[in-house]
């Protein structure tokens, strides 16, 4: 059996599939390069509800790898992005939270998601949110990224059940310096491993 | 009591040495003895890992350095790094 994780729907199960993401919430922390592009993916993906949340605005070296424009630098990142997606598809539901997360505001912000992608930029905060998500939100699937910089092989970057109920998508080394900065295509491959876990785990498909 | 010890990435390296009786097992898990109401904080002191930011499942579920372990617990560590 070539592909045991992988079953084909046939084309009238095809729909049922894009009905099951049009009914489901996602929430997104961060929405930087791993975060803006995981949205774009699912919003085409058909999910029907983003929860998204960052506290920072679009920035022109954002422009290198991020889902925003030239002549949205300096706007809020959850308002830009929000342009940006319902230019895609008007369909989409989108909760829009221009704050920084942590464990005073999680569970009132993302209490309901079916999935949380962890998309934020600092090894501390990426700890305290899965730390606060574990304690606040449990049974939700944390999907997390860690080890994304630098030019290393793109095959280094795979999703793993990490423990519990974390998913985690990267090489797990790779940390972002100055001799080691975040390249599009390699912020890009994570981010799709992010989103398409993201639908896996929304179908019913937990391995990675 | 004995846990099972789990550490990823670059902690792999102060996983204790495996022992005669362990068996093939996993290359990031060990189990581990310790005494009777070892916390998670007097596990991470022990092994002398690193200073930096960590993520601690105790059982599948996030546990602080002050939870004391019980006997067959599995305890896991992830250092992540940054980059978003």
């Amino acid at each position: 059996m070539p592909y045991p994780t992988h079953p084909v729907p046939a084309p009238d199960e095809y729909a049922a599939l894009r009905a099951r993401l049009g009914s489901s919430r996602v929430g997104v922390i961060g929405l930087g390069g791993l975060g803006s592009n995981v949205a774009w993916m699912l919003a085409r993906a058909g999910v029907g509800t983003l929860v998204l949340a960052d506290h920072d605005v679009v920035d022109a070296s954002n422009l290198e790898r991020q889902f925003y424009f030239a002549d949205q630098v300096g706007r809020e990142k959850t308002a830009a992005l929000t342009d940006n997606l319902r230019r895609i598809t008007a369909e989409i539901r989108l909760e829009c939270f221009q704050a920084h997360i942590d464990q005073s505001n999680i569970s009132r912000i993302f209490e309901g998601v079916d999935v949380l992608v962890e998309a934020v930029d600092s090894a501390g905060d990426k700890a305290m949110i899965v730390a606060a998500a574990s304690e606040q939100l449990p049974g939700v699937p944390i999907v997390a990224a860690s080890g994304i910089a630098g030019y290393g092989s793109p095959n280094d970057i795979i999703t793993r059940h990490l423990m519990g109920d974390v998913w985690m998508v990267g090489d797990l080394v790779s940390e972002v310096s100055a001799e080691h900065p975040l390249f599009a295509s390699r912020v890009a491959i994570a981010a799709g491993h992010q989103a398409h876990m993201t639908v896996r785990l929304l179908l019913g498909y937990p391995q990675a | 009591m004995q846990i099972e010890l789990a550490l990823f990435a670059h902690l792999t390296s102060y996983l204790p040495p495996a022992g005669a009786d362990d068996g093939p097992g996993s290359s990031h898990a060990r189990p581990m003895d310790l005494p009777d109401g070892t916390t998670v904080g007097q596990v991470i002191a022990r092994l002398d890992l690193p200073v930096g930011p960590r993520i601690v499942f105790v059982n599948g579920r996030h546990a602080p350095d002050s939870h004391s372990l019980a006997n067959g617990d599995r305890l896991a560590i992830f250092p992540p790094v940054a980059g978003g």
